[in-house]
């Protein structure tokens, strides 16, 4: 028997001599076990957790093949195995743990998975100035259990934290669960370390702030492997919490819980957690409080003093707008399933498409964008199910995270298309941004125009001026078209 | 042949690796092919036939320890990666694609009932009917052959009569390794052993062992007419029956390293530690990860034998989450020899007891 394997979005592969060369020099820099072109590692390199390569998995097929991976173990190696690729002309894609949810590793034009599972070290722990130096590869729950056994919290917590690594979070801008107390990655991140194509390695300081001209190091975040590699950054972390407080509300209406957790942040309070959610995805999340109400859930975690006198604001604003007082044990119940996503495995092997689309509001449209968004999905012929919640929430605003189901029958790539594009022009017409953290990646790079304005002429510059022969993830970030995918 | 679950298999292959960071065969080799979800997604295109046996691919779907440090994770109840895999492999065979790094053990374990080669050591003559029989085990008689020395005193000590039989590997290795046929046959052969031998209870120290008796036997239609017994519960038991009477030793602070097999399958993370703080004089120090959310020493699915450098990486992570001046107690031939190689002392529960019984 032989493979059958439809690389769909294949656009091009560089010459195979090309990479035969690369191979052997390549193996010079990082030993031979470090290069790879078995077909096994090629396999589990050319897709992420982008639901267009789920449909594609039942099929059988995969989105496109790069032709080498390769593991460097240091930022020296990383310098050296790019400045070749960048001599040869061919396609680096930085691999971290493959959980981005928009293609944003596919290798569409073939070239080099450069994997840096193996930059997985914490280089230093300051203790004095409450900082980590940590190299990209490392798995984002390893960082914090070790961050946890000398005491501390990276205060970084994904969704995607067992499954995504330090260097997916800086290149595609992630915001963890508990971001309105810690910061999203940018707020959290001191400094980088990267590397251009031609294999400039170079690092911002490592100081709070500084007016230096802008912070060339902080171009990297939300770069999504376009510009270069990131090789290690040095992040803000806390000592543990001395105390966790937990509390959850439902209320009749969203407006009036958008507008309580409006006053609460304007007033100066930063819980961890507050996460609002519609009545659907409250009687989904939450089957005890039913599917009438929409639920606030709660979490103020810090210094013992300052948690009992956020929470004492926060309660006066909740009880203010005629919230019920549900207890903490909904919190509870929270925590323990935050990171169990299986109904998307089983959905999927029951036919139906489903995608979380994030977006940012700012309080004026923060209703509005909702109802637009829920509106325009359920419109596309198919859908069963558009329900929403806030994840985040700012003084200015919040991520608005929408989460949609459909039963497409057979075209179910076409459907996808659909959803998305019902979504983003609802989005936009609202005047919200298209992403507020999963980034770009290969699919929402089409609207990334209708986003950016001449702002992407200026970024698509930088590229050009950054990475001149366009090795670096090619086709992704919106930066230049994407063939087969656009069509 | 077991079947591979479609469905189980699905629901992982769908997975974003929301365990990976508990798979130590991918912290350790950083390959995408050897996550948990990656290896699902190759046996997966393997099933629907996409993709064709060969050696590259088999190695890949092999690199599981069946340590079920997935499983601590997992939302799916019902999902045995370990064991997915392995049956995923068992059709490799069928396809003529072996792995080189596990062929010439397989052709070991054919020729001597071991993989390891022809037995040596002698044990006490048999007691040929009595009612407990001590199942040995290839890797202790092999490694650490002192271990069955050691529980036969025990035994002693505490009265039991108890009988060896002249077993054959129980066949897990060659399950592992791809071929089924041949666990069958040493399964076959030592359930005809054990219904001779007379015996009613069958006690084991190796998990692995364990675990194909208890799980596998049963699939492989060879179910053994006998009570099975951990080697930890029944000591345990022997001790609160007032049998095995205990002194101090010299050791002063252990740390007890929990066996996947015995904390996740068998539930026994209690039953070791009670025996630990039966011996007098003995200050016990947990490692970071214990009980339940254990993490493997490298030594599951025989990877000492056809993926040692793996084995011997995954030892040292483990080895790192020990408190610095403990002696290292498992229960578990494989941990034993994972975790010995930094040069810290380590001993089998059987070992420690036998030094500590009065
Ligand atoms: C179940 C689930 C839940 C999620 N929850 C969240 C969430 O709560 N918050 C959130 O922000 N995101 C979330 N995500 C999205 C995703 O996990 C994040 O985008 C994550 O940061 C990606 O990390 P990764 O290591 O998996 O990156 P990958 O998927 O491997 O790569 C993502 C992109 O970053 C580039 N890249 C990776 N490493 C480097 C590097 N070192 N240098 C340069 N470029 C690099 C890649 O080329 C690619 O373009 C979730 C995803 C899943 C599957
Ligand atoms: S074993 Fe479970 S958690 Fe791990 S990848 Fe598979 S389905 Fe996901
Ligand atoms: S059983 Fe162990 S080695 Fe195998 S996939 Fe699960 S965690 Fe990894």
């Amino acid at each position: 028997m032989s493979d059958s394997i439809d690389t769909i979005l294949q656009e091009s592969y560089p010459d195979q001599v090309l990479i035969d060369d690369y191979a052997r020099e390549a193996a010079k820099i990082v030993g031979s076990e470090n290069v790879s072109i078995n077909q096994a590692d090629l396999l589990s390199t050319c897709r992420d957790y982008w639901p267009v390569n789920s449909i594609w998995m039942l099929e059988g097929a995969v989105p496109a093949l790069p032709q080498l991976v390769t593991w460097p173990r240091s930022t020296a190696e990383v310098s050296k195995l790019l400045a070749l690729a960048n001599d040869k002309k061919i396609p680096v894609i930085p691999y971290g743990e493959g959980s981005g949810t928009l293609g944003g590793v596919i290798p569409l034009r073939g070239g080099i998975m450069l994997d840096l599972k193996k930059m997985n070290r914490i280089r230093s722990l300051d203790e004095e100035n409450l900082m980590a130096t940590v190299e990209s590869g490392l798995n984002g729950a390893l960082y914090e259990e070790q961050l946890n056994r000398a005491g501390y919290t990276g205060g970084h917590f994904p969704q995607s934290l067992r499954c995504s690594s330090v260097g997916g979070w800086l290149a595609c801008r992630a915001a963890g669960q508990f971001s309105t107390r810690y910061g999203k990655i940018e707020d959290i991140t001191v400094s980088l370390e990267a590397v251009l194509p031609n294999g400039t390695i170079f690092s911002g300081r490592s100081v709070p702030r500084t007016a230096t001209g802008p912070r060339i190091d902080h171009l990297f975040l939300g770069s999504e492997g376009t510009l270069g590699v990131i090789t290690s950054a040095t992040l803000r972390i806390w000592p543990l919490p001395e105390k966790r407080y937990l509390a959850s509300y439902t209320f009749e209406r969203l407006e009036d819980a958008l507008e309580t957790i409006r006053l609460f942040m304007q007033a100066g309070t930063r819980p961890a957690v507050v996460r609002l959610y519609d009545a659907q995805e409250t009687g989904n999340h939450f089957p005890e409080l039913g599917n009438k109400r929409c639920v606030l859930i709660l979490l103020i975690e810090g210094n013992t003093e300052i948690v009992e006198a956020e929470a004492a604001v926060i309660k006066k604003y909740v009880l203010a707008r005629k919230a019920t007082d549900t207890g903490p044990e909904h919190v509870e119940n929270w925590l323990e399933k935050r990171f169990n996503i299986s109904v998307a495995s089983v959905l999927f092997q029951k036919g139906a498409v489903l995608d979380t689309i994030e977006v940012c509001t700012n309080w004026h449209n923060a209703h509005s964008t909702y109802l637009a968004m829920q509106k325009a999905l359920l419109a596309v012929e198919g859908t069963l199910l558009a329900s929403g919640h806030y994840s985040h929430v700012y003084p200015e605003g919040a991520a608005l995270y929408m989460t949609t189901v459909g039963f497409p029958g057979d075209d179910k790539v076409n459907f996808y298309k659909n959803i998305w594009q019902a979504a983003m022009e609802a989005c936009l017409a609202e005047g919200a941004a298209i992403s507020h953290h999963h980034g770009i990646g290969l699919h929402r790079g089409l609207w990334m125009a209708d986003e950016h304005g001449t702002g992407l002429l200026v970024l698509r510059r930088i590229k050009k001026a950054l990475d001149p022969h366009g090795i670096m993830n090619p086709g992704k970030l919106g930066l230049e078209e994407a063939r087969k995918w656009q069509k | 042949m077991a079947e591979v679950n479609k469905e189980q298999l699905l629901n992982c292959a769908l997975c974003p690796n929301m365990c990976r960071c508990e798979c130590p065969v991918v912290q350790v080799l950083g390959r995408e092919a050897t996550a948990p979800a990656g290896k699902a997604r190759l046996a997966l295109m393997l099933e629907q036939g996409h993709l064709a046996w060969n050696e590259e691919i088999l190695e890949a779907v092999s690199n599981c320890l069946g340590c079920r440090g997935c499983a601590t994770l997992c939302p799916f109840p019902e999902l045995n990666l370990g064991d997915e895999l392995l049956n995923t492999r068992l059709k490799s065979k069928e396809a003529g694609i072996g792995l080189p790094a596990c062929n010439p053990y397989l052709g070991t374990l054919k020729k001597f009932g071991s993989p390891y080669g022809q037995k040596t050591g002698t044990w006490p003559a048999a007691n040929k009917g009595a009612e407990v029989l001590l199942f040995a085990g290839c890797t202790s008689t092999a490694n650490n052959p002192a271990s069955i020395g050691a529980a036969c005193h025990l035994l002693d000590k505490a009265g039991v009569t108890f009988q060896l039989i002249d077993e054959d590997c129980c066949g897990y290795p060659a399950a592992v390794w791809g071929d089924e046929d041949l666990a069958r046959q040493l399964a076959a052969e030592n359930k005809r052993k054990m219904t001779e031998s007379g015996a009613s209870l069958l006690v084991t120290n190796c998990p692995e062992c364990w675990l194909t008796f208890t799980e596998h036997y049963p699939e492989w239609n060879q179910e053994i007419p006998i009570q099975i017994i951990d080697g930890p519960s029944y000591y345990l038991q022997l001790i609160r029956e007032g049998r095995l009477e205990l002194k101090e030793n010299e050791l002063t602070a252990v740390s007890y390293h929990d066996p996947c097999i015995w904390a996740r399958v068998a539930k026994k993370v209690t039953e070791p530690r009670e025996i630990l703080r039966a011996i007098p004089g003995l200050n016990i120090e947990e490692p970071y990860s214990s009980g339940e959310a254990t993490r493997c020493c490298g030594g599951g699915s025989m990877f000492q034998l056809s993926f040692p450098q793996t084995a011997a990486a995954v030892a040292r992570r483990r080895l790192a989450e020990f408190p610095k001046d403990t002696a290292i107690v498992t229960a578990c031939p494989f941990c034993r020899e994972g975790l010995l190689q930094e040069g810290r002392p380590v001993l089998e529960l059987v070992e420690l007891l036998a030094i500590s019984v009065k």
